[in-house]
């Protein structure tokens, strides 16, 4: 059998699959600057007749779009900044010291990964709306909207990760405990050992979690859908740009719609583009999403 | 869910007992001050976690199998109304559309998008790995994954409109248009396909990993024996690849079962119940019309139901001598 030098077939398949995969996007794009009445009409035109940013501008002027930004990147924030920090105390904990009850408290962490998310909407929302003392709530956590009221509670379920303690537990088991005993001798407190020598450590794995949890939590919709309407102050750019699509004409707004989605997909697209190495090696860890 | 990684690595043990202890009795009191000193630092560190679980973990669970149980009209936690296992019968009851057709589209949803995500992906992976520029073609397939499920259900969406991508191919090709969306009998198959094309992208990526590992030996050999490539990828690619394989597929169902956002944006379940899955009537039980027992009931069924379809799947790649 002679080998083929130029695999036709398999360029064929992977190109094929690529337009299959990009063109939707693409059609994002160009619809987002077709003007009036250029976009839904018969037939169906892909470019749009002239380059028209208007639509970008009523995106932002219709969506209130600093705001929803505003609330995206907090909330995102706070996620990605706790899920990194928790991870890596608990991960550490589990790898490197020994106290009674540690394997107990992995399985309940690699426990936490197999329940699934929708199991917890309901109480999750109903603990936020009865937390005590907050939002008009009294100790028992009657009278008020509880935590509802401010963005914290879109943050609130996914501020611990299940997933992010055990990769970086699995990466911190293989640091030698030779360099953290000898930190210790040198008198360094456990703190000291964790943040000098642990952390710095596990940079690159920190880097993928954060990642994988950023992109999460930025495209998060159905918790921060459900969030919002209990308070509508703490809309987030998804949740936003889906109800500016519910509520107006269709052939008339897409274009707005698509230019607000083009806004809103734009910073996790390109972190990912300069990150994807990252983020890829979290996907393969995790196998997850 | 199941993860990549070994659950469990082996552990270099070295405790401060045996980093050059003599067995004095001055050491030993170090070494006790060592450990209960751990023992603090370790659930200090925990700590923030710990709180987390009880808060969000274990207290939910508990809740969701009260309610599940109760009936409950408002915001009062006092007027919790024990009512035993009737919502759960109530979703079973003749004329109930929880069975069919609402669990019968949720497994519809899921096997349709393993079946269409699995077949393009292996496809793809397949023919990228003889390929150049591996990385620019698994950063395009990636691009879905990293957009939010409201960019690709809209986009999708106002695709499959009469005045979209979708039927202006059709059209240009001489075909009428299809109301996708709009037909019962093409509103879930037209999900499916959405669901599928987001998820391709992860799949590639597990199963590029596990066509790496396939020793080159193997492929020179069935050279030598003149195989075609037909024969190699049905011999030697998929019967290898077949761990990878169990990984997404068993995954990708998961997600399949559970998934309801994208089905939130695209048709809210319409037309009718055409598009309706478990996750999503759930989730408007409890938020549009305030039957929160009746949803967390219908939480614990999918949960159920995920699980044994998960259970089956492990047990079927066991009885074929694979370990997952």
């Amino acid at each position: 059998m002679i080998r083929r030098r130029f695999p036709w077939f398999s360029y064929l398949v992977v190109v094929t699959g690529a337009v299959l995969t990009v063109v939707p996007f693409l059609d994002m794009v160009m619809t987002s600057f077709k003007g009036p009445g250029e976009s839904g009409t018969l037939p169906y035109r892909f470019l749009p007749e002239a380059f028209d940013l208007s639509n970008y501008r009523a995106a932002i002027d219709q969506l209130d779009l600093p705001v929803l930004f505003r609330n995206s990147v907090i909330a995102t924030a706070l996620i990605t900044g706790s899920v990194l920090l928790t991870s890596s105390l608990a991960g550490y904990a589990l790898a490197k010291l020994r106290f009674p009850g540690r394997n107990f408290i992995f399985r309940l962490v690699l426990s936490t990964m197999m329940f699934p998310p929708f199991l917890f909407f309901i109480p999750h929302f109903l603990i936020l709306v009865h937390w005590p003392l907050v939002g008009g709530n009294d100790l028992f956590g009657r009278g008020g909207a509880g935590l509802t009221v401010s963005i914290t509670a879109l943050a609130m379920p996914f501020l611990v990760n299940g997933f992010g303690i055990f990769l970086m537990r699995q990466f911190m088991v293989s640091i030698p405990d030779e360099v953290l005993e000898a930190a210790r001798i040198d008198g360094a407190g456990e703190f000291a050992v964790w943040w000098r020598i642990v952390v710095p450590q596990t940079k690159p794995v920190m880097v993928t979690l954060g990642l994988l949890t950023f992109v999460d939590a930025w495209n998060e919709y159905i918790w921060a859908l459900l969030v919002s309407t209990a308070n509508p102050d703490v809309m987030t750019l998804p949740v936003g740009i889906q109800l500016l699509q519910d509520y107006v004409d269709p052939t008339r707004t897409m274009p707005i719609v698509m230019a607000g989605l083009v806004l809103s997909i734009l910073p996790v697209l390109i972190l990912f583009l300069l990150l994807q190495k990252y983020y890829i090696r979290g996907v393969m860890l995790s196998g997850l999403k | 869910m199941v993860n990549a990684l070994a659950p469990e690595t082996t552990e270099r043990v070295h405790s401060p007992r045996d980093a050059g202890s003599t067995g004095s009795a001055v050491d030993g009191r170090r070494r006790t001050r060592l450990r209960r000193r751990q023992a603090v630092v370790g659930y200090l560190f925990l700590a923030p976690t710990l709180l987390f679980f009880a808060v969000f973990l274990i207290l939910p669970l508990g809740f969701a199998l009260l309610l599940s149980m109760s009936r409950w009209a408002g915001f009062d936690l006092g007027d919790i109304d024990p009512v035993g296992l009737d919502n759960f019968a109530d979703l079973f009851v003749d004329g109930s559309t929880f069975l069919a057709p609402i669990l019968t589209n949720t497994l519809l949803f899921a096997l349709g998008t393993v079946a269409l995500a699995l077949a393009g992906s292996v496809l793809v992976a397949n023919c990228i790995d003889k390929l150049r520029l591996q990385g620019l073609w698994r950063t395009l397939y990636f691009l879905p994954i990293v957009t939010t499920v409201v960019a690709i259900g809209n986009v999708w969406k106002y695709m499959y409109e009469p005045g979209g991508l979708v039927n202006g191919v059709l059209n240009a090709l001489g075909l009428g248009s299809v109301a996708f969306l709009q037909d019962p009998d093409t509103a879930l198959p037209a999900v499916v396909v959405v669901q599928a094309w987001a998820s391709v992208g992860t799949a590639i990526l597990i199963l590029t990993a596990g066509l790496k590992s396939i020793p080159d030996s193997y492929y020179e050999a069935a050279a030598l024996d003149g195989a075609g490539p037909v024969t190699v990828f049905w011999k030697i690619t998929l019967p290898l690849l077949r761990p990878s394989l169990l990984f997404v597929c068993i995954t990708q169902f998961i997600t399949g079962l559970q998934s309801f956002a994208l089905i939130i944006v695209m048709t809210k379940g319409g037309p009718g119940d055409a598009t309706n899955v478990a996750a999503l009537e759930m989730y408007r039980q409890a938020f549009s019309y305030g039957d929160w027992g009746t949803a967390s009931a219908a939480a614990f069924v999918l949960f159920a139901v995920v699980l044994v379809v998960t259970l089956v799947q492990l047990w079927i790649f066991r009885l074929k001598g694979e370990d997952t």
